[in-house]
């Protein structure tokens, strides 16, 4: 069984914005506005988060003519199941604390 | 400042950002996005945002290298040698064994082990040992970081705790005796600086260490 990793805060609520709907594809613009962090600490949290399992990530292009492709990421079965076993209590605790970024 | 330049510079650094960052696909990634940002100013934001991301992402992967992780270990071996050094000194002089001392005396200030004759004869028993547990959690902690094991860390910290009650102690030892074992407040600073960096770059190099299986 593999070790459950330890995630800070800022990890926590970007799972948590990734939770809210886990079967759309975000960017990390996106990500950023939804979750508050910048981008210096979103990626490398994407990136620990890809190269863990728990989270996927694909091109997509873009809508706009003369736009480059995009970055989008989801939360992976493993992930979803993840966030939903470590953020769904500190929700259940916490509850107005964290959906205040939601 | 006015908007274009904003722009500019920020695409500026996305450059850099990307061609810092390891992952070129991640360098894309992020530089891509910045044509999706409306706002100068957060674009800007965004850009700054993303060298400090690649300049970490670089140096973690600078961290995982053979050379970074020796280097590390032959810091973290001076450091037990450090500690080493006094209580060796101490049980020399105590065990009259002169030449020894006489050797290691040569590796102080004043080049004469005599000078600390008034501090070794205050120092308590338990000092040496104090310091000799911290070199050996030095040496555990360089063992857990070369096999790639957890709890290097905490042991790195243990350690430096240790070492940092021992200097504390052996302050007022000093200044009992009135004699100063390093007169040089660099020298000692310097010490202190190289255990706190020398631990800082253990627990970037550790976190990022895959997590161990069972």
């Amino acid at each position: 069984m593999g070790r459950k990793p330890i995630f800070s805060s800022q990890t926590g609520r970007l799972l948590q914005v990734l939770l809210n709907d886990p079967s759309a594809w975000q960017h990390g613009y996106g990500l950023m506005k939804l979750t508050g962090l910048q981008s210096g600490t979103l990626y490398p949290i994407l990136l620990r988060l890809c190269d863990q399992g728990f989270l996927e990530a694909k091109w997509r292009e873009s809508e706009t003519a003369g736009k480059p492709r995009r970055h989008v990421y989801r939360l992976t079965p493993n992930g979803l199941a993840f966030a939903r076993e470590q953020i769904a209590p500190a929700r259940r605790g916490t509850g107005a604390l964290l959906g205040a970024k939601a | 400042m006015s908007e274009a330049p904003r722009r500019r510079f920020a695409k500026a650094l996305m450059r850099h950002a990307a061609r810092v960052m390891p992952r070129g696909e991640w360098g894309e990634a992020m530089r891509n996005e910045l044509d999706a940002i409306a706002d100068d100013h957060v674009a800007l934001d965004w850009a700054l945002g993303c060298v400090i991301a690649g300049y970490g992402e670089r140096m973690n992967v600078m961290l995982q290298t053979w050379y970074a992780r020796s280097g590390l270990a032959c810091l973290m071996a001076l450091l037990a040698c450090r500690e080493f050094f006094a209580p060796l000194l101490i049980f020399a002089y105590r065990t009259q064994n002169l030449g020894l001392a006489h050797f290691l005396g040569l590796r102080t200030a004043g080049d004469d082990y005599r000078r600390l004759i008034p501090v070794m004869d205050a120092t308590p028993a338990w000092l040496p040992l104090l310091w000799v547990a911290a070199g050996l959690l030095f040496l555990m902690a360089l063992g857990r970081m070369l096999l790639r094991k957890d709890g290097s860390v905490p042991l790195f910290f243990l350690a430096f705790a240790l070492d940092l009650a021992g200097a504390v102690m052996a302050r007022s030892i000093e200044a009992s005796t009135g004699v100063i074992v390093t007169p040089n407040l660099m020298i000692r600073a310097a010490g202190e600086i190289l255990m706190l960096s020398t631990g800082f770059v253990l627990w970037r190099m550790t976190r990022k260490m895959p997590p161990t299986t069972s």
